[in-house]
This record gives C-alpha cells, sequence and structure tokens, in this order.
C-alpha cells in the first residue's frame, strides 16, 4: 500500500482534527473542577443560604446578627430580628464585620517573637512556653481586655483569680465620666438607658448617639420613632447643643453652637430655670442652680440668655424630653460634672424613670484610663506576664501614658489578637483568637437580655486561630488547675444551664436541656428577667466638689480648641484595616481613607485655607498634617479631627492611612471617673502651602433649590385624623387639571408628550405612556418600588456597607474615590440648608441615600445600543452586565448620576477576601457599567420560593433588600406598589411623597422619597 | 495677421493664469511622487512613532482597564469622544469640497479637492479607531453591528449610537470609494512615468484606466452620482454625531439646534484644517500655481460663513439658557463660562467666534501666514468647542452632589497625540503615493493649448 492518503480518509481525519480542535479551544483557559460532596455536610444544601444567629461582636452594644452562610461560609450579616437591641438592623461597622472575619492580614497560626521577629511556632510549643512564664510570673500577671461577653469575662477572672493575677477593660470609647456621675448623682453604678421612642424633645449635648455612642442601633431606632410624624400632626424634636455637629448632630432641628466645655453651664442653667419654673426638687444641688443662671451659662457658653431660657421652659412645657451628656467628644477635663449637669436637668424636668431609666444596664464594664495606667505601672517589675485581649491601647492611648513603655518593659508579652495590631505588634507571643464569627461566646448588654454567641461557621482554615477561651482551659489544665470543661463551648453550655435556671418558667420550657438550648440558639437570644425600672431614686450631692466651669486646655496660646471625636466609620481606629468602613464616605464629611481636619469656614478664611490645604495642626504634645474641610458645622474656634486613622501596624489597608489625633493629646485624666481626657489641648493650625486632592464624594453641598432633597414645614402639614386633603375640596383646581390633562392627552397622542401624574399612589401605576406598559404581560406583573422616607433617614450609611457586602460591591481604594470613581450603588447625599455655627438657630441638613431610581421613562435605557440597560416586566431597571460593552452613555444620560463604571478589574481582592462575595451576585470585570439592582437576587428567590410552595403569591414585606433590611431608623420600605394593600403603596400614599427631579425630567421614578419635616417654614421647591 | 479670436473665458476666470500647458500639469504634479526627501523621512519617523505611541497607550488601556484615563463619574465622556468628534468634524470639507462644490460647479475646488478628500478618508480612519479606544470592553464593540446571531440579539435601533455607527461607517466607505474613484486617471497618469514596485501599484490600483472616450464617459457619470450620494453624508453624518449629545438630556447638550450647529462647526473646522494642511504642501512641493491666493480666499470666506453661523450658535445657546429660566440650564451654561473649566470656553470663543472675524479684511484673507495661523487657531478652538460641549456639561449636571471634575490622563493625551500622527502618517504616504492635486480635473479648466493661438502664430 502507498503512503497515499485517500480523499475519504483525508476528510475523516480532517473533520475529527478540527471537531476536536474545535471542542479544546471552547474553554476559558482554565480548567475548573466541580467535585461533588462524597460526604454532604448537614445543613449544607448547594445554592440555598443556611442562616445562624449570633452576636455582633464589634462594640459594647451586642447587637443580635442572623448570619447568612452560603456553603460553609459567611457571606453576609443582618440584623437578628427577634432581638431586643439590634431589632432587626445592624450598623455600618456591625455590616463590616466580613471583612474582619476574611481580613487577608490576620495571623497565619501562632507566633513567638525571637530576635525581634515573628517566627510561626506550633499551638503546643506555644501554650507550652505561655504556661512555663505563667509559672514563673506567679501572681504577677495582668490582662488587658476589651469588652468581652460575661463568660469569657467570668473564665478570664476565674483563671486569674487562681493565678493571683487582675483583669483591666479598657475600651477607648468607654462613658466612665457619664458612669460615675450616675453612680454620684443616682448612687447606682450603671450607665443610664435611654428611652428615645418615648422623648418628643431630645437635647443632645453632644453624644453622637446615632454613629458610635453606647448603642447607636438600638438608639438609632428609637431616635426615628420619637421624631417620626404623627397621625396627630406633631413629631419629637431633637436640639443639638454642641460646638461640632457629628452625623447624630446633623440630624438636629436646631442648634446650639455652644463653646466647647460649656455644656455644664448650660444644661445647670436650664435645670436652674426648670427648678424655678416648678420642676423636681434639685436637693443638693440647689445652690450650684443658682450659680449657674441663664446669663452666667451665657457667658461661658457664647449663647444668649434668652436662648437657654426658652430652650428650659420647652424642656418641661414639650416634653417628655430628654438630656444626654456629651458623649466621648466632650471627655474634657470637667467630663464627670458635664454628665452629672445633664443628669440633674434630667432629674428636676422628671426625666428619670421615664425618658431616662436606670434599669441596672452595666453595658459597658469597661474600667477607666487611670486604672489600666495604675496597673501597668506595676508591670515592668519582676516576671511580669502582660496579656492583651481585644484591645489596643498602644494606638488608642497617646503617646505621653507610657502605656507602649510600660508595655514593653513587660518580662513577657502575649497579645490574642487574631489580626496585627500595634499592641499585638509589640507582643512576644501571639495566640491568635479567633474572630467572633468562627467562636463561642456570650453577650449580656442589659441585664435582663441574654444572647449567644455562636460560630457561623468554620473557622477560615488559612488562619490556625483558637478561641482565647479555648487557651484558657488548655492553659489552666497545663497549669494543674483544671476549670473542668475541655472546650470553651463546654464551660459556655454550663454556664448557660446555670443561667436556664433563672429563666421565667414560659420561656425555660422546650423540654430538655439539649433541647432547650437548640431553642436558644436558634432565636439566638434569651430574656431572663423584665426590665426592672427601679424607683427614682433621690438626688446625691457629689463627695468632692466639681467644678461646672469650662476646662482647662493645654497648649495656651493655641487658636483653636482641638475637637477628637470617634469616628462613625472606623470608630476609635479597630475597623481602620477593612476596605468597606476605609471606603465608606465619612456620613458627615463625605471623605473616605484619609484624614481631614474640620474648621468653621470663618476660620478657614483667616488662615487663607482652602478645602484640601494641607494644614499644620501642632499642640505642645504633638503635631501633625492633614487636608482642611471647611464645614459649617463647627463653631469658630474649634477644630476637629477623628480618631481611628494613622495606624503603623494593622494592615495593608489600614497602615499610611489618615492620622491619629492622639498623638496631639497629653495622657491627661479626668477627676473623679479616671477617664481619658480627649478635649484636652488648643492647638495651632496653619497651612503648609500643599494641596491634596480629597478623596471625597461630595461634588456640592448647596442643592441650589433644587428638589432633590426636599422638606416641608410641620405646620404645613395636613393632619391625617381630618378628613382628605383639603385641594381635593377646590373644585377650580379639579377643573384646571382636567383641562391641562386634556392638552396633554393631545400632546401625548402627538408623540412627545407624557402627563405626569402629581400623585404617586398605587392607582397612578401603571403610569401612562411610561415603559412600564411597553411590555407584554406587564400589568399581571408587580411593579417593584421603594419608600425612602427623609424624615427617618439619619444619614448613617449603614445601608451603603449593607449594599456593598450584598451585592459585591467593590471597593477601589483612595487615588480612585479621589477621582471620582468610588463605586457605592448608594450615595448618601448631604446639603446644607440651614446651618449657621455663629447663632443659636434652626438646622436644616438634608440627608438622602442616592439609589437607582429605576425609573419608568429611564433616560439610560434608550441609549444603550445594546439593551445591556434594559427594563424587566416588573419594573426593575435591570443591568445586564455580560452584554454591557461600556460606551457609559448610559452613565451620562442618568440624572441621577448612581449608575458606576468599573475602571478597573476591582474584585481580585486578596484571598481570603473573595470569600465573602455573595453566590448570588455576578462578579463584574473592568469595562462593565453597574448600579442598584433593587437586589433583584432576592426578589427571584422569594419569587422562587413562592413558586416551590404551591405557586403562592409572594407576601408583602417578603422581600427585603439589603440596604432596608439594615436600616434602623425603618426610613426605607420596599415592594409591590401596584398591590394597593402593600406597605409601601400605603408609605407613597402620603402627601410628603415626592419623586426626584420627576416633575422636571419625566422619569417615573420607582423610588419615592417622603419630604423630610421641619419645624421652620421652608422655602417653596425645597 | 494676428486675428485673434477674442474667446471669452469661462466664468469664474481661470484659476491658474501661470499654468499654461496641461503637460506642466503632469510634470508637476507627479514630481511630487518621486523620491521623498530627507524632511518627509524625519516627520515620517515622527509621525511613526506617534502612531506606535498611541497603540502603545491603548495597549496598555487594554490591558490594565479603562481606569488608566482620566475618565470617571460623572464625566464619563472625554478626550476621546472629544477626538472622536473633532475627526468626524475635520472629515466633513473633503466631501463639502469635492462633492457639493463639485455639484455647484465651483471652479476653485480642482486644486485642493483631492488633498480635502484624502484628509476626509484620514480623518474618518482617526475618528473611526476613537469609540474602539473609548468603549470599557473593545473586544465585544462588533455587538454594536447588527449582525445575524444565533440569540437573535440586535442593537438598540433607539441609541444614538447606533445611529452613529451607522453613519460613521456610510460616511467612510462613500467617501472612500468616492475619493478613490476620483484618482483612478491620475494614478494611470503615475503608471506612466513611475518604475518598479511603484509602477505595479499603479498598475493595479489604476484599474486598466486608458482614458478611452468611453471611460471618461463612465467615469463622468458614476463621479456625479457618487457626488449626489456623497452630498447628503455631510449633512447627516454630523447631524448624527450631533445626536449622540441632543437626545440625551445633559443640560448643555440638550438642544434642537445642534444638528446644523455641529454641521456647520465641522465644515469650519474641516476647512480651516484643509487650509492647515494645503499651505504647508504647496509650499514644500511648490505647488503655488495651483493653489493661489484665490482659491484660499474662496476657502476663508466659506470658514468665514460657517464661523459665524457657529458663533451664532454658541450665542443661542447662552441666550437659550438664561430664556429657559430653568435653574438647571443656568448653571450648566454659567459654570461654562465662569466654572472650573472657563479657560476652555474662553479658548473656544476667542477661537471660533473672534479670531475668524478677521477674515472680514481682504488682506487677511489673501495673506498666507495669516491664514495658516488662523486655521490653527480654529483647530484648537474646535476641539475645544468639542471639549466643553462634552466634558464641561457633564461635570455639572442634574444633582449637585454628584457633580465632579474631569482632569485628562497622561494615556489619553497620549492617544490624544498619536491620533495626530496617525492622521499624519496616511497624510505622508498620501503625498508621495498619491498625486496630492488632481490632474485630470486640473487640466479641464485650464485653457485648451491651442487656444488663442493662430495657425500661423
Amino acid at each position: 500500500m502507498s503512503g497515499v492518503i485517500k480523499r475519504r480518509d483525508f476528510l475523516k481525519v480532517a473533520g475529527v482534527s478540527g471537531a476536536g480542535a474545535t471542542l479544546t479551544a471552547c474553554n476559558t483557559g482554565e480548567v475548573e473542577k466541580l467535585l461533588p460532596y462524597v460526604v454532604p455536610p448537614e445543613d449544607i444544601t448547594p445554592g440555598v443560604a443556611t442562616w445562624y444567629t449570633t452576636v455582633c461582636g464589634e462594640c459594647a452594644a451586642g447587637c443580635g446578627v442572623w448570619a447568612r452562610t452560603r456553603e460553609g461560609r459567611a457571606v453576609k450579616l443582618e440584623g437578628n430580628r427577634g432581638h431586643p437591641i439590634s431589632q432587626g438592623a445592624l450598623c455600618q461597622r456591625g455590616q463590616s464585620s466580613l471583612q474582619g472575619l476574611y481580613n487577608p492580614d490576620r495571623y497565619a497560626g501562632p507566633m513567638l517573637r525571637e530576635g525581634g521577629v515573628l517566627q510561626a511556632v506550633t499551638w503546643d510549643e506555644a501554650e507550652t512556653l505561655f504556661a512555663q512564664r505563667l509559672e514563673a510570673a506567679g501572681s504577677n500577671v495582668l490582662l488587658i481586655t476589651g469588652h468581652t461577653g460575661p463568660t469569657l469575662s467570668g473564665l478570664f477572672d476565674r483563671f486569674l483569680a487562681g493565678l493571683g493575677g487582675r483583669r483591666i477593660e479598657y475600651e477607648a470609647l468607654s462613658e466612665a465620666p457619664l458612669r460615675e456621675a450616675a453612680r454620684i448623682v443616682f448612687g447606682q453604678d450603671v450607665l443610664p438607658h435611654y428611652q428615645f421612642s418615648d422623648a418628643q424633645l431630645i437635647v443632645s449635648f453632644g453624644a453622637d448617639f446615632l454613629d458610635t455612642w453606647l448603642s447607636p442601633v438600638e438608639y438609632g431606632r428609637g431616635f426615628a420613632r420619637a421624631t417620626a410624624v404623627t397621625g396627630a400632626g406633631t413629631k419629637g424634636q431633637f436640639v443639638a447643643v454642641t460646638p461640632r455637629l457629628s452625623l447624630t448632630g446633623l440630624n438636629a432641628d436646631e442648634w446650639l453652637p455652644i463653646a466647647p466645655g460649656a455644656e455644664s453651664a448650660v444644661a445647670l442653667a436650664m435645670a436652674s430655670v426648670v427648678a424655678e419654673s416648678g420642676g423636681g426638687g434639685a436637693g443638693p444641688y440647689e445652690e450650684i442652680l443658682e450659680a449657674y443662671t441663664p446669663e452666667e451659662a451665657a457667658r461661658l457658653s457664647g449663647l444668649a440668655p434668652e436662648v437657654i431660657r426658652r430652650l428650659a421652659e420647652r424642656f418641661v412645657s414639650e416634653g417628655p424630653s430628654l438630656a444626654i451628656g456629651p458623649g466621648v467628644a466632650g471627655h474634657h477635663r470637667n467630663a464627670t460634672a458635664a454628665n452629672l449637669a445633664v443628669l440633674v436637668l434630667n432629674a428636676v424636668a422628671g426625666n428619670v424613670g421615664q425618658t431616662l431609666q436606670l434599669d441596672g444596664w452595666a453595658g459597658q464594664r469597661a474600667r477607666p484610663y487611670t486604672e489600666l495606667q495604675q496597673a501597668m505601672q506595676g508591670s515592668g517589675a519582676g516576671e511580669h506576664v502582660v496579656m492583651v485581649h481585644g484591645s489596643n491601647p498602644a494606638y488608642t492611648l497617646p503617646a505621653a501614658s507610657g502605656f507602649r513603655e510600660a508595655f514593653q518593659q513587660a518580662a513577657f508579652r502575649v497579645s490574642f489578637a487574631s489580626a496585627p495590631d500595634e499592641t499585638a505588634e509589640l507582643a512576644d507571643l501571639i495566640l491568635p483568637d479567633l474572630h467572633y464569627l468562627e467562636s463561642w461566646g456570650d453577650s449580656n448588654p442589659r441585664p435582663s437580655i441574654y444572647a449567644v454567641q455562636q460560630p457561623v461557621m468554620r473557622p477560615v482554615p488559612m488562619f490556625d486561630g483558637k478561641q482565647t477561651g479555648d487557651i484558657v482551659l488548655s492553659l489552666s489544665a497545663r497549669l494543674g488547675r483544671d476549670i473542668g470543661a475541655a472546650t470553651f463551648h463546654d464551660y459556655l453550655r454550663s454556664a448557660w444551664d446555670e443561667l436556664r435556671m433563672s429563666v421565667p418558667a414560659e420561656q425555660a420550657a422546650g423540654g430538655t436541656g439539649d433541647a432547650w438550648w437548640r431553642g436558644v440558639l436558634k432565636s439566638g437570644v434569651l430574656r431572663t428577667t423584665t426590665d426592672q425600672v427601679s424607683a427614682t431614686p433621690a438626688l446625691r450631692a457629689p463627695e468632692s466638689a466639681l467644678s461646672f466651669d469650662p476646662p482647662e486646655l493645654d497648649g495656651e496660646n493655641g487658636d483653636y480648641t482641638l475637637i477628637v471625636y470617634p469616628s462613625a466609620r472606623l470608630y476609635d481606629g479597630r475597623f481602620a484595616n477593612r476596605p468597606w468602613l476605609a471606603e465608606l464616605p465619612d456620613p458627615v464629611a463625605k471623605i473616605a481613607w484619609h484624614a481631614w481636619v474640620e474648621m468653621h469656614p470663618d476660620d478657614a478664611d483667616r488662615i487663607g485655607a482652602r478645602n484640601g490645604d494641607v494644614v499644620r495642626v501642632a499642640s505642645p504634645h504633638g503635631s501633625l498634617q492633614a487636608p482642611l474641610l471647611r464645614y459649617p458645622g463647627i463653631r469658630p474656634g474649634a477644630v476637629a479631627i477623628s480618631m481611628g486613622g494613622g495606624h503603623t501596624a494593622m494592615g495593608r489597608f489600614a497602615d499610611g492611612n489618615g492620622v491619629n489625633p492622639m498623638t496631639l493629646l497629653p495622657a491627661a485624666v479626668e477627676q473623679p471617673s479616671g477617664a481619658l481626657v480627649y478635649m484636652a489641648t488648643k492647638v495651632t493650625v496653619e497651612p503648609t502651602g500643599v494641596w491634596q486632592r480629597m478623596a471625597t464624594i461630595e461634588g456640592a453641598d448647596d442643592q441650589r433649590g433644587r428638589p432633590i432633597a426636599s422638606a416641608v414645614e410641620l405646620a404645613a402639614l395636613s393632619v391625617v385624623s381630618e378628613s382628605a386633603s383639603p385641594e381635593a375640596d377646590d373644585p377650580g383646581k379639579e377643573e384646571h387639571t382636567a383641562a391641562e390633562h386634556e392638552e396633554l392627552q393631545e400632546l401625548n397622542l402627538g408623540g412627545g408628550f407624557v402627563p405626569v401624574p402629581t400623585d404617586g399612589g398605587p392607582e397612578a401605576y401603571p403610569l401612562p405612556g411610561s415603559q412600564y406598559g411597553e411590555y407584554a404581560g406587564a400589568h399581571e406583573m408587580p411593579r417593584w418600588a421603594m419608600a425612602i422616607d427623609m424624615e427617618k433617614c439619619t444619614g448613617c450609611s449603614a445601608c451603603v456597607v449593607a449594599c456593598q457586602a450584598e451585592n459585591n460591591v467593590p471597593w477601589v481604594g483612595e487615588e480612585m474615590v479621589a477621582m471620582g470613581r468610588s463605586m457605592a450603588w448608594i450615595r448618601l447625599e448631604r446639603y446644607y440648608e440651614i446651618i449657621d455655627a455663629t447663632h443659636a438657630g434652626p438646622l436644616d441638613v438634608r440627608l438622602l441615600p442616592m439609589l437607582c431610581q429605576h425609573c419608568g421613562n429611564a433616560p439610560c435605557e434608550p441609549v444603550c445600543p445594546v439593551f445591556a440597560s434594559y427594563h424587566t416586566p416588573d419594573g426593575i431597571n435591570a443591568q445586564v452586565y455580560n452584554r454591557c460593552v461600556g460606551t457609559r452613555y448610559c452613565a451620562n444620560n442618568c440624572p441621577y448620576k448612581v449608575r458606576v463604571f468599573n475602571w478597573y478589574t476591582y474584585t481580585d481582592v486578596p484571598e481570603p477576601m473573595n470569600w465573602q462575595y455573595n453566590p448570588d451576585v455576578t462578579i463584574r470585570e473592568d469595562g462593565v457599567m453597574e448600579k442598584c439592582s433593587f437586589c433583584v437576587q432576592r426578589i427571584r428567590e422569594v419569587e422562587n420560593r413562592a413558586a416551590l410552595e404551591g405557586g403562592r403569591p409572594v407576601a408583602d414585606g417578603e422581600v427585603v433588600p439589603a440596604c432596608q433590611q439594615t436600616c434602623s431608623a425603618e426610613a426605607i420600605v420596599f415592594g409591590n406598589i401596584r398591590d394597593p394593600k402593600s406597605r409601601v403603596a400605603q408609605v407613597v400614599a402620603n402627601e410628603r411623597t415626592y419623586r426626584v427631579l420627576d416633575e422636571f425630567i419625566n422619569t417615573q421614578p420607582a423610588v419615592s422619597y417622603l419630604k423630610k419635616v421641619t419645624f421652620h417654614p421652608v422655602a417653596a421647591g425645597h | 495677421m494676428a486675428t485673434a479670436v477674442e474667446v471669452k473665458e469661462p466664468r469664474g476666470a481661470v484659476p491658474h493664469p501661470d499654468i499654461t500647458a496641461h503637460s506642466d500639469v503632469n510634470r508637476d504634479v507627479l514630481a511630487i511622487l518621486g523620491r521623498p526627501g530627507f524632511g518627509w523621512w524625519a516627520l515620517f519617523a515622527l509621525a511613526a512613532s506617534g502612531v506606535a505611541l498611541m497603540f502603545g497607550s491603548w495597549g496598555w488601556q487594554l490591558y490594565r482597564g479603562m481606569g488608566v484615563a482620566g475618565i470617571t463619574k460623572p464625566v464619563g465622556w472625554g478626550v476621546y469622544i472629544t477626538t472622536f468628534v473633532f475627526w468626524v468634524g475635520i472629515a466633513h470639507s473633503g466631501t463639502l469640497v469635492s462633492a457639493i462644490l463639485f455639484l455647484f460647479r465651483a471652479p476653485w475646488r480642482q486644486s485642493i479637492y483631492r488633498a480635502a478628500e484624502a484628509m476626509t478618508v484620514f480623518a474618518v480612519m482617526t475618528a473611526g479607531l476613537f469609540p474602539l479606544i473609548h468603549v470599557g470592553r473593545a473586544w465585544l464593540a462588533y455587538w454594536l453591528f447588527p449582525y445575524p446571531n444565533s440569540r437573535f440579539l440586535w442593537p438598540n435601533f433607539r441609541s444614538p449610537l447606533v445611529w452613529d455607527v451607522f453613519a460613521v461607517t456610510t460616511y467612510f466607505t462613500v467617501s472612500a470609494t468616492f475619493f478613490y474613484l476620483g484618482t483612478i486617471p491620475d494614478l494611470a497618469a503615475a503608471r506612466e512615468r513611475a518604475s518598479g514596485l511603484r509602477k505595479k501599484f499603479y498598475q493595479i490600483t489604476s484599474l486598466g484606466w486608458r482614458g478611452t472616450d468611453r471611460e471618461w464617459h463612465h467615469f463622468g457619470k458614476a463621479y456625479i452620482y457618487l457626488a449626489a450620494l456623497a452630498t447628503p453624508l455631510v449633512l447627516s453624518v454630523h447631524s448624527v454625531v450631533s445626536w449622540d449629545f441632543a437626545m440625551a438630556i445633559v443640560p448643555g447638550w440638550h438642544a434642537t439646534i445642534f444638528a446644523p450647529y455641529f454641521v456647520a462647526g465641522a465644515i469650519f473646522s474641516g476647512m480651516a484644517m484643509v487650509i492647515t494642511l494645503t499651505i504647508p504642501l504647496r509650499k514644500v512641493f511648490g505647488l503655488e500655481a495651483y493653489l493661489t491666493t484665490k482659491h484660499y480666499d474662496a476657502m476663508a470666506k466659506l470658514v468665514m460663513l460657517t464661523g459665524l453661523i457657529v458663533l451664532y450658535a454658541y450665542l443661542t445657546e447662552f441666550f437659550m439658557a438664561w430664556y429657559s429660566g430653568e435653574e438647571i440650564e443656568r448653571t450648566a451654561f454659567w459654570e461654562r463660562l465662569f466654572g472650573s473649566y472657563w479657560w476652555a470656553a474662553w479658548v473656544m470663543l476667542v477661537c471660533n467666534g473672534i479670531v475668524p472675524l478677521t477674515l472680514w479684511f481682504k488682506r487677511v484673507r489673501h495673506s498666507i501666514p495669516a491664514l495658516f495661523v488662523i486655521s490653527i487657531f480654529i483647530n484648537i478652538g474646535m476641539w475645544f468647542e468639542r471639549y466643553v460641549i462634552i466634558v464641561v456639561s457633564q461635570h455639572k449636571e442634574y444633582v449637585p452632589f454628584a457633580w465632579g471634575v474631569y482632569r485628562p490622563s497622561i494615556v489619553e493625551m497620549s492617544i490624544l497625540l498619536g491620533s495626530f500622527a496617525w492622521f499624519g502618517f496616511w497624510f505622508l504616504l498620501f503625498t508621495r503615493l498619491l498625486p496630492p492635486v488632481a490632474i485630470a480635473e486640473l487640466k479641464e479648466v485650464l485653457p485648451a493649448p491651442m487656444r488663442r493661438r493662430t495657425h500661423d502664430g
């Protein structure tokens, strides 16, 4: 046979090889293996989420959490609706916990410092060494912890009691002065608990109860309820008496810009007016009240006496009222006195036992700074072992405190930090704890409330951590002091079995221990007894004389009082390594990533500084440089810097970002509480001549009268209890509308115009001529819609982070944000309408969450050349990512500017941060446009579930987008607006309803806003 | 006896009084196609490196992502679209000169139309790159074309960008065909003188042209039909480009005046570019006899006319913004003049509105250096006009909180520069490969060789 290839053979070979080449070319370059489970784990159904209850471990507030897990990975946190503190909501910091869990900078395992370098060791080696050092140290053992749950605290104390050691709980943002004041005045060592929802006039002397103060989620909800408009046409008022407006302050109806440190004087003057006009007796404080007349307070605070007197009168007449202390930013050298003055004001106004309750809440057990300092002073001697758990004093204390030096003198330093921080960086031995989402624990935020913290997933495998409770138990065993539990879980179980005995019978029901325990795990919370409201105690005199005058400040030659305030994003700095929070624009300044110095525009003019001019801020204790922000919400004569920046050893996202204002502070101690003083010094501010493009999302703070964030005066609202709106009774108006309508119809037939229904009620849908009607069968579909009540929205920005977590929205970094490339799907806009730092008067700041409006006549849809921007039959303005070519025409044509573009592929995040990605949502690559989808994955999930459950209709309220879910103010309502019985339809049927820019450009948005309600007249068009 | 018959010269007078013989035309024009000198090579090297810079920058952008450009939110269209519109505008005058002026029998067009047409084709080639450079996923840009596919997915015919695709591709096809058709007799003329590889090139491209009556007849018919076809395109393509903006609701874009405004601007900028290009061309290649002040005078008049239309459009826009009473509209135009980009608007107004007014003076129209300088001003001004319309309008739209500032990045500027190099690259090749002045048509307007001669003299 010759070597000739026959034609048929050739065709066969060519065909087969051609087909083979084609088939092998049909992959994406990467071979991915899909392997099924050999033994499927329990609780895991691929594609179906499993939810676990737990407790947020980020601050002492103790909010309940529902953790959503998919295929064994935690992907989203939501508030536990059954939890009495969070009531279903979470704050922006709680939402970001997943980035703590998947922090790529977490310690990979136990490490020992040898020759100055951390070396990995095994757990056995580490614990053996640790046990040896503890034995050598004898009773010279000090444990510094942050806020810890009751069982772990108990275990620590039991362990240390065996050793003869001591535990100090230190939190930078503790309310020691408030607690001390309460102890002095009421004789009870508890923090007061505030019933915001019962108050009708709230006066805050600076406490940022919506940002960071004590329990912001709980108080945020209470505040929103207090200030909501009632059917009777009333609403609660909020007066901010503070030199600087925090986010909380921006929500005030009135602002009394007082001189820093004048809170005591104003509170006492108010109390004296109240007492004079027949309020409760001031008891031992009568003399003090006499000294602080409104005139005296006016002299100290810079307000007019009538302003103080008037507010005091209203404090009684417009009650129930509530006054709240200065908060952490107001911790000056007389902070206890200031808190005491506010408590006295509440007492004389009769608020104690009403809006202010002494129900024994010891929620923050943290000890004051002095105790830490004293304990550390002894730690240099001998074989002292100092352990740190959940606290970072090397960062949160001023350099002058000497903590670093004292810590470094200790013979052996152990850190239980799961991720690096400045204190762990000084430690000899690092025994990384598990993240709270991986470990057992509990919380006891109030005496009657207990909640279990259970692991929601197996520990992230790349980090070989161990729960500190387990380490303590293992050490006890090694030291021959067996506590009698093999694991912390067992220990916790036995502790809770004891707790069960104290539970009311109806809750303890549920059978034997295990069944009961499962029930507790399922609900996540246990109420032991009902809240005990103690009788109003008589006022007690202070043991020692207190000064109520403005405090002494360091730096006499400084021009500006320095206000150091807790960050609504980074708290005391602990969250700095979380890109979600670092990139979350500050709710007040709207700046992300870097630090800024707030200064009143008048002062800034005096030193000739524009926004972004880098200034040098110097105190007698140190100096720093940061760009200046001209902030109209700060009193002239003060400058403010946020806590939380300037980390040196916290991880890739934190280090080098911002400045740490602690460098400007002395290690001053407030007496008698022993707290660290934050308002301690005056500073000088001078421009450096350098300008920095700030990473701000704010284009302009003035809405120029455009109907974007609108408001209406309370008096202009019709009272619901009266008959229907007065306009309907005006026949002239009716006729006019009908005539107009006809004319518009004619125009409409001509193809050029669509009448805009003025009411946003459900009968308006489908809107005539809108795209809604273009789709076949559309009338059977729901029209998804959202209502946002600007009266309730506090601008806290929790929704922004929740949305990022839910929708895999990337972060982009400081440089990108500075260029305007922030990717967040929700932009919390902040417009100043009335803000005057020089006089007491009304304050009107509009806070508006702007997201895709899902327009009925969406300008983005017709311009997309490839139908990537597409209108679904159920009214969602969808963005088809894999169809998008990236012309950005839709973004240009979007009047709301809510479309964001992937300038790079931002989603290649360091392992294991990608574990957080929601598997229900596509990851976007570069060159693709994206925007709010109304959480379409949640809508489809609910619809699918309803279809599986016998094709039942989707119930109202079943679909909850991530933003609505986390909103503590309950400002967002979502649902099918075509169902007149749905909540959203009912909320929208309100005279305050408007749709942004709709009257101008006829976009017919699915998002309706409810106007903010003010007490002052609002100019037309606003 | 000199019994010369007085022959009345055709209307419009002899445009080229210095050229007497048809053979001169061949000689002068084809001399350009000889061996290039050092200057040409230097320019060519410069252009080639500019092209390399552009493609390098684009490659970097494709590799790293769109983020290397400075465009951002809210300014999603920046230098790329500005430059796209600029080049589409430049592309206008070529067809205007060759087609419309042909149909109107304007005698001064013959010596410039070849260069103008070449400019058109190369400008569209340049412009056509920019939508590709601009889109986020350039590798999927073919989705904008309506091609049959298994998913029955079509482009969105409501989108002005799809109209744009049609307008620009049609314009390119027709203007390239028109350009090529016009060169065929000249290619044949070049074929007769060339040798070697060049001869091969001309042999193929001249499509066997022999210059028979029949060929001339067909040529003339085809030319006039194509001219008739191209004429509406001059108006349509830039109208469609203008609708990219006018159809959007961006304040400063959404105006009914846009189509005529853009067409006038396009002719304005295109004529300015013709002046800019032909002045050095005539100098370098010694074509002063073919491109006379008479031609420049005519072009300058056209520039002046269109410039006045453009100025009128500017003033109308500002007036309408004020007259509308709309705060949003007013703010947009106030910001245009006095906002972050005030300098761009003033560059535009001065270069396009004020400078061309000097063309009222005949002395200026007849001064070649003055025209060159003015045309450069107009080129700059027209680029800034698009920058002002596109960028400045976007940076402050409806929602003040979302206002923002755009700064072009180094990559965008490299690509902008590179686009001029890319254009120059082709134009330089053109000057060496194709007769830059239309030989055949020029001969038509020359006096017949024997005219004015008597049989005895």
